[in-house]
Order: structure tokens, then sequence, then C-alpha cells
């Protein structure tokens, strides 16, 4: 009976190839998008699967609480590892290390190359999964100038991995470092990123400040003993640095390694559940949402072409057939179906995949090897049979075989419901992704032209190495001079960057217990010059501001209204509390957007500095000037005044794009996936146009005979699926909008929803349901009647 | 083999109630060879389906082979009806996905005979039907006086006891409706039972008695001699 069965469905798909393709590339569309939605989803959940020790690995968080809000960072001080470890008895280990990787400049061969490099206590190699490949954890860092290194970066440096152990490379052109190790590359779905690591040492030797409690500058990761509860850690941290420097505000808590990455999101110091986890959430919805569309299309096309198969179930059902033995086979046919649908959606995939790649920025791999992608898939495709085979099924074998066998239509009643059901079904969600689709990207367009306070366009960032510093005045006028600049200056943060802030200054007028963030910047006379701040009040910061007592600084406007009230802030005085030393306000400038895009900045001030405490210049180039010519220029520059170091410098502009990825994510997403959902849909309308078409030929014949025009009947088969698609708008709508007013609502910075988003929706959903239908409509109103109702 | 006793059907839709059987009574024996006759929408068609457990009466007592069958359920009809009914449909209602061979073989997968049996019977019936040769070939690919041989082959592969006929010659020219009629002659002769919904009048002279309808009332039976 199986043979039989195989027999029938095989030829049935053969013979009616337009509808196989349809159904069968509906589907294979569908299982596509699901399953590359589903191996990003994977790969988000395993990020630090890697990491053996995962559930015992935390990093140490502070919450500080200032007047507005409670501001959670992961900066610590640098003393607090090590007293943890002695002090609090659940501790098994700690790994103190730099905040982030440093680039730094490393020569071999006199080659030269910068390479992102982290200090890290030996620790480090024990607590994470980090393997040797050459050398081992105990001897790595047992001389001072050692360097343990990726693969990679093996290759990088040496062009191979083999027989790098005990080499030597110059680091910044003064020391000599020994490579002591080399480590298997991570996975780039773990939170642990280097190229090179260094013992820690180096970096505590060079950075006094770490060694005082209340300056917090370091990153502390604790690993627990098995079986201790981190909430009994949290009430021994708590109050941990404030027992050594009761002013340091941060409250010291652990935060879990399997949580760091999707649940990375803090309000008013606790973790709100949200993060990134949010985003796999929605994409896990989509993908369902998009199989589901697919499987209303396979629904509408089997029941809609039923009426070919009737027969086929009457002539079974007299042979004495059972309605079991006739569902299943239809269950079955749709399982086939689906089955190739998933054959030609692995080789969609392998298509797709490195355009995927580069949308969500991974490297993701369809992965045949994991058994677990094989029953994944596996499992898709049977949930895809299921679902679509389930009505078709139902509907077919549940067919008259006395009246289907006498050749009466079948009833258009309950069916015609439901199919018209699908279909409002589909293009609502059609309808919602459009709309979604458009105030996403209204959205980002919005904070993209937000008016940043600032200038970011044609601005250079360029980190000071070597000499760059020392030789800063004649490097400058070099660059003047070359006629494609129009202004350098130095600075100790980036621009666009949030950096160093403090709570703890003062000033006459300041409300008692009042705690306020205020950012702290270091810069050279011409940095608002250069970077397009405007001096509203005062005078601009000058070279010999850096020596003047008490100290010259320039505030942003919203500290000026703090200080001055309702007067001018100029020559008012600020100091840390519990200190002399005084800093006088002689100018004010704007009020400028960084860190957060879409937030209210906090205050700034500015003092002027020395090259030598800055680590970054900011060029800007003239207007007029074209980009290109000027990077070279700038570049033969440095190659002359800092020739020991390649040039490498990033565009401010971009700096800013690379701060909105996950809002481009979302944003480039949803464009696919409306697009798709959009194109399934077609498929869907498409056949079930056929088949109104079908069904209706002998009453269109009729018409015809009693003088029909063409575009009478098919503006006749249309009107119904344009009543269709308004009911689907009537339904989106609503959801649209909540949906979006719940997203908007995320951002302080916002746009406010269009009436006329919602209308171009519609109107795109009508015009392509047209343009999908007209093609079946225009073919039936342009048949011979003759020949159609001698069918009859 | 067959009794039925008050039987009736009504038709309903939303407005109007039409009664397609009206208290009809018939028996037919085994081995005879029964025409039923009359105008359109007299009923023949109805009471064929109820004949042949496709549909089922409202009222009244259907007796096959010494069982009350007027009230089973679908499953019980399907189940008595693939073991002891063909059909032959004026439409011939094969399956164009299937081959000649392949759609007679059809009702004896459903009656669970094994492959090798099912080879033996299948090619024995088309060979009596002198349609071997065509054995590899869809229906559309035959003329309809082949198909309608096909049909039958397909009726009788099972060696039911009872064959229905409806309008098994409607769509025939009247050479190949002569064929039929003599294939459905020589299997009563072999002792199938046979009822047969007939407009033709020649058709119903094959048969031993004509059974009258007109609104589902059995008006005149003839005997022919």
């Amino acid at each position: 009976m199986f043979k039989n069965f195989l027999k029938v469905m095989f030829r049935s798909l053969t013979k009616n190839k337009a509808y196989s393709f349809l159904n069968i590339f509906g589907l294979a569309i569908g299982i596509t998008c699901a399953a590359l939605i589903f191996l990003w989803v994977e790969n988000e959940v395993n990020y630090d699967a890697v990491h053996v020790k995962k559930d015992r690995l935390y990093i140490a968080r502070e919450n500080q609480k200032y007047d507005t809000y409670v501001f959670t960072h992961q900066s610590t001080p640098g003393m607090m590892g090590p007293a943890i470890k002695a002090e609090i008895p659940g501790v098994a280990n700690v790994c103190r290390t730099s905040e982030s990787t440093n680039s730094l400049l490393y020569s071999y061969n006199n080659k030269p190359l910068f390479a992102g490099t982290l200090y890290a206590e030996p620790s480090l190699f024990s607590m994470f999964t980090l393997p040797f490949i050459a050398g081992n954890a105990a001897s790595a860092f047992t001389q001072l100038h050692s360097v343990v290194i990726t693969q990679k970066t093996a290759v990088k440096f040496f062009g191979t991995d083999k027989n790098v152990l005990g080499k030597s490379i110059r680091v910044d052109n003064k020391q000599d470092y020994t490579v002591t190790g080399v480590l298997k590359d991570m996975p780039a779905n773990s939170s642990v990123q280097f190229e090179c690591v260094m013992p820690f040492q180096i970096y505590w030797d060079n950075s006094p400040w770490l060694k005082s409690w209340g300056n917090n500058s370091l990153t502390t990761y604790i690993e627990l003993k098995p079986g201790v509860d981190p909430k009994s850690i949290d009430k021994q941290l708590y109050g941990f640095i404030q027992k050594r420097e009761p002013k340091n505000l941060g409250r010291v808590f652990l935060f879990g390694m399997t949580d760091w990455h999707l649940y990375n999101d803090f309000k008013e110091g606790v973790k709100t559940g949200g993060g990134q986890i949010e985003y796999v959430h929605l994409f896990s919805i989509i993908a369902w949402i998009i199989i589901f569309i697919a499987c209303i299309n396979f629904m509408n096309l089997a029941t809609a072409r039923s009426e070919k198969r009737a027969r086929e179930v009457g002539v079974r059902k007299v042979l004495g057939a059972g309605k079991k033995s006739l569902a299943l086979q239809f269950i079955g046919e749709a399982l086939f179906m689906s089955f190739i649908a998933a054959v030609l959606a692995v080789i969609l995939m392998a298509l797709v995949l490195p355009a995927f790649n580069m949308l969500v920025q991974k490297q993701l791999t369809i992965g045949f090897g994991n058994v677990y992608h094989i029953l994944a898939l596996l499992g898709l495709t049977v949930a895809c049979g299921l679902i679509a085979g389930s009505y078709p099924s139902l509907y077919l074998s549940s067919f008259n075989p006395v009246a289907v066998l006498k050749g009466l239509k079948l009833k258009d009643s309950s069916a015609a419901y439901i199919r018209k059901g699908l279909v409002v079904m589909q293009f609502s969600v059609s309808v919602v992704l459009i709309i979604s689709t458009v105030i996403v990207y209204q959205q980002i367009q919005h904070i993209k032209s937000r008016n940043l306070g600032f200038d970011k366009d044609r601005l250079l960032e360029i980190g000071l190495q070597g000499d760059m510093a020392k030789n800063y005045a004649p490097i400058k006028q070099d660059l003047l001079n070359s006629g494609f600049v129009q202004n350098v200056a130095l600075s100790d943060h980036s621009t666009i960057y949030g950096g160093n802030n403090t709570s703890g200054m003062t000033w006459d007028g300041k409300a008692p217990g009042s705690e306020i963030l205020i950012s702290q910047r270091y810069v050279t006379p011409g940095f608002f010059e250069t970077s397009g701040l405007k001096i509203l009040e005062g005078r601009n910061i000058e070279e010999i501001d850096t020596a003047s007592k008490p100290i010259a600084m320039v505030v942003t406007q919203s500290l000026a209204k703090l200080m001055g009230g309702k007067g001018s802030a100029l020559g008012k005085r600020i100091h840390y509390e519990g200190d002399t030393t005084a800093a006088v306000v002689v100018g004010v400038v704007n009020d400028y957007v960084y860190g957060n895009m879409y937030g209210k900045p906090d205050p700034v001030m500015f003092f002027s500095s020395s090259p030598e405490h800055t680590d970054r210049m900011y060029v800007k180039i003239k207007a007029q000037q074209p980009v290109e010519a000027s990077i070279a220029a700038i570049q033969n520059v440095f190659k002359k005044d800092n020739p020991a170091y390649p040039f490498e410098y990033r565009f401010v502009d971009d700096q800013f794009n690379q701060m909105f990825l996950s809002e481009m994510l979302v944003s480039k997403l949803s464009r696919v996936f409306a697009a798709l959902a959009i194109i399934i849909s077609c498929l869907g309308l498409f056949g079930l146009a056929a088949y109104t078409a079908e069904r209706r030929i002998k009453e269109i014949g009729i018409r015809k005979v009693l003088g029909a025009s063409v575009s009478g009947i098919a503006s006749l088969l249309s009107k119904d699926f344009l009543q269709l698609v308004i009911i689907s708008c009537v339904i989106a709508f609503p959801i649209a909008y909540w949906a979006m007013h719940t997203w908007l609502k995320t951002y302080q910075y916002h746009i406010d929803m269009q009436w006329w988003v919602f209308a171009t929706a519609a109107v795109s959903a009508m015009v392509i349901a047209v343009v999908t239908i007209s093609f079946q409509s225009i073919k039936a109103a342009l048949a011979n009647p003759v020949k159609s109702l001698r069918s009859e | 083999m067959i009794k039925i006793t008050n039987l009736e059907k009504f038709y309903r839709t939303e407005e109007v109630e039409t009664i397609a059987l009206n208290k009809l009574s018939m028996h037919v024996d085994t081995g005879e060879f029964v025409a039923i006759m009359g105008p359109s929408g007299c009923g023949k068609s109805t009471l064929l389906n109820i004949l042949g457990m496709l549909d089922d009466p409202d009222e009244g007592s259907y007796v096959f082979n010494s069982i009350e069958v007027a009230h089973f359920n679908e499953r019980k009809r399907a189940d008595l009806r693939k073991h002891n009914i063909g059909f032959v449909f004026q439409s011939f209602n094969l399956i164009d996905e299937l081959t000649v061979f392949e759609n007679v073989e059809l009702p004896l997968i459903y009656t669970g005979v094994t492959t090798a049996e099912r080879v033996k019977r299948v090619e024995e019936v088309l060979d009596k039907m002198q349609i071997m040769h065509r054995r590899n070939h869809y229906p559309q690919q035959l003329s309809g006086g082949q198909q309608q041989r096909v049909a039958i082959a397909r009726a009788v592969v099972n060696k039911p006891k009872l064959i229905l006929a409806d309008e098994p010659t409607g769509n025939l020219d009247s050479s190949n409706g002569n064929d039929v009629m003599e294939l459905l002659t020589d299997l009563n002769e072999q002792g199938t039972t046979i009822i047969m919904v007939t407009h033709s009048e020649h058709d119903a002279r094959y048969s031993h008695r004509i059974i009258r309808l007109l609104d589902g009332q059995t008006v005149m039976e003839n005997i022919m001699v």
C-alpha cells in the first residue's frame, strides 16, 4: 500500500510541476530561513560554552549610585583581587586583567605589526579554558618579559604556528619578549578574546594608580569553589571596598559567566533579564513565524487543489480505503514534500550562508558533522510536514465519495473560510513586518542624524605610537602645511566613547549629598576647533593652562548650568571633596553626545594637557579636499616623523556607525524577513488565485457569453482578494503599533510613529497582492468561453 | 442477497427538503441481473449508492447477505464493501496517476492480498478483459471503451458477489457499449449478481428484471424472458 501511495504522490508531483514547485519552494525558503536563524541562535546561546568552568566563573561588577541613576560597570580597584582571594573562603581563584586589549607594536625581522594584547595574571590559563598547543600554563609567565600568543597570531607574526616557542620578538621598539606559549585559537563566541597575553606584573608596575582603593580601573575575574552560592559571596563583597576606602561608591557583586553575553543589561543596578537574549527571542519567534507562513502556504495550495485529488479520494473510498488510511496518505505526502524541501533548503543554505554570515557578522557553518544539527533539521522538517499536512489531510480524507464521484462541485463553505483565514494571517504578518521594517529604519536614521554637538565628519582618530607625542609640534605643523588638514589636536579619550568619570567633585552651591557623575577629558589647545565643539562663553583652553593655578578648565553647558545657576559659571571653582586643589571655569562649550548615542550625556570638564599625557590624535580634513588624497598626505607626514610605526587610523564616522551594530542587524534582518514573508505569501496567493479562477471557470464563461469585458472579469476575480488584504491590514495595524511602540520606548531619543507608514504598508501590500493575482485573473478572463462551457 | 424494506432518504438544503427515496422496498436474489430505470431525479443513483454502502438511508432496513447494514458506521461499511461489492461508473473513475495494471490492482491492496497473488489475479482479469497489452498505459492514453474495460476489470478483480453499475455505457458509443454489456452478461452468467442503473432500454434488455422508479418509489417491475 505504501508503494502505491509513493507512486501516486510521485506521479502527481511530477505531473503538476508548477504546483509542486510552489509548494516545495515555499517550504524550502521557510526551512532555510528558520535553519539560518537557529544556527545564529545556537551560536548566541552557546556563548562561552567552551569554558569548562563557566558555571563557577564570575566577573566582579560594581554599582555606583548617583543622584539620578545607578551606574553599573566592570572596573574594579587594583588591590581588590588578591584581597578577595585571601579573605573570602568560597573563592577558589582570582584573575586580574587590563580592562581591554591594548594595541601594541610587535616587530619580528623588522616587520612591524600591531596585535591586541591583554595583561593578565597566570590564573587566566587555569580559570578559563585556553589550551596550549605549545608551552604550558605553569611555565608561561615565569619570566617577566614573556608573551603567550594564539595560533592565528603566531601565523601573523612568524608565518607558522610550529616551532615558535622561545622566539624573541621586539615590542614597542623597546624591549624583547620571549614567546612562552601558543594557545589554540579561541572560538569567536567566547568573551575572552586577545591576540597576545602578557604578565599582569608589567601592567601593574607601569600603572601606579592601580594601587589605590579609590580608583576603579581593571577587570577582576573570580572563580568560586564548587557548590558555593554566589549570593553569599555578594553579601561579603557589598562593603568590601568601603572597608578600605569609604569614598569609593562601588558596591561589588558577582556576575556569572553564563549571563555575560545574553543578559548583560542592568537598570538601577539590577539585572533586567534583558540584553542580547531579547534578540535571540525575537529572532526565534520570527523563525517560527516564517515556518508557519510557509506551512500555511502549503495548506492553502493543497486544499485549493483538492478538487483535482477528489476523484482519487472517492475511488479509494469506494474500493475500501478508510478515512485514517487516506489521512495518513496525505500526511505522508506532506512529509515527503517537506523532506524534498529540506534537501533544497540545505542547498539554499550553503548558497546564502556566506551572505548571512556577513549580515550577522559571524562565522557560522552548517556543520553536518554535528549530530544535533542533523537532528534539528530533521525535527524542523518533520514539524513542517506535520503542520503543513495536518489540515489538508483532514480535509481531503473527509470527502464524500458519492458527491465527488458524481462530479458535484464541492461545497465551498468551511474550507473556503479557513483558506481565506490563512491568507489573512499571512498578509497580516507581512504587513506587520513591512511596518516594523520601516519604523526600525526610521529610528536608526533618526539617531544617526542626531545632532551630536560635535562634527564627526572628515574627522580622523590616530592612536599615539612611538614618538608621536614627543614630536607633536613638528607633526602638527607638517600636517597643517600639507594643505589637506584644517586642524589637529590631542586627547586622552575617544571623543565618541565614554571614559574617565568621577562623582567626587564639589562646588559652592552644590546641593548637599547630591552625587553627580562628571566626565573628565585632557586635551590640547585646538581640540574644540578640531572636533567642532562651540565655545559659548569665556575662552578656549591654552597651553599655559597645563601649569596654571588654580587649574583652568572648560566645562560643558549642562555643568555650567549646575554650577552657575541662573548666572554665569565663569570664574566658579570646583574641587575634589576633601582636597583643596581647585579648578576654575574659564570657558563653556556646548553639550555633546558621547557613550550612549540614545541617551542624555553626562557633563564634561576639559583640562589642558601636555602631549605626553594624551593617547590619541584627532585630525580634521579640510572640507574641499578629497579624502583619499588627504589620507595619503597625512600618511606621508607620519612616515617622515614617526617612521618606526605603521600608520593606522580610524574615521570617527565609522566609530559612530559601529555603535549601531545590533540595531543595524535588526534593521537588516527585518528587511530580509519581511521580503521573504511577502515572497512566501505571494506564492500562496498565486496558487489560490489560480484555484479560484479554475473554480469559477464556468461562471466566467457564462459571463463572457453574456457580454462581460475582460477587465470586468479580471476585477471581479481580484476584488475578493483585495478584501482579504484590507482585513489583514485591520488586524496588522494595532499589532504593529503596539510592537513598535514598545520597541521605541526602550530608546530615550526616538521618533514618533507616523500614520503614513501604516498607509504605505497597506498600499504596498495591496499592490503586491494585485500584481500576484492579476496574472491568473487576466488569464482566466481571456480564456475562450466555449471551451470552459463545453467541459462542463 | 439484498432485501430492502421501507427505505427512505431525504436531501435537505436550507429551504427545501427533497425526498429521494420514499418507503422503497425491493429484493434482489443471488445471481440476478437487475436493471433500474427511471427519469432523472427519480432516485436511481441514490438507491445504488445506498446499495453500495457509499451512503446510508435515513429510515428503513437494508439487509445484505442476511446482515442488517442500514446503521453500520463508515468503517464497517467500508469493510463489508471492499470484500463484496464492485463498482462500475459512467465516467470510469480511474486514477490518472496510476497505470492500467495499478488501477486494477488497487482493490486487492485494500483487501490485503499478497504481491504475488495480486500480480496473478490482475493479469488474469486483464487477460479476460482483453486489455493485457495496455497494462502499462495511463488512463488518458486509452479510448473510452478501453477505459471502461479497465474499470470493469477493477470491479471484478476482487471476485465480488455483487457488481453495481451506474450507467456503464453512458459515455460510450454503441459498439463499445455493446461490448461492455456483453462483458457484464458474461460475469453474470459466471454467478456474479449485477445491479445496473441505466437510461437505455437497449441495455436494460440484457437484464433479467427491470425495476422502474418514479419519485423514489417502485412503479413497475418487468420480468425479462
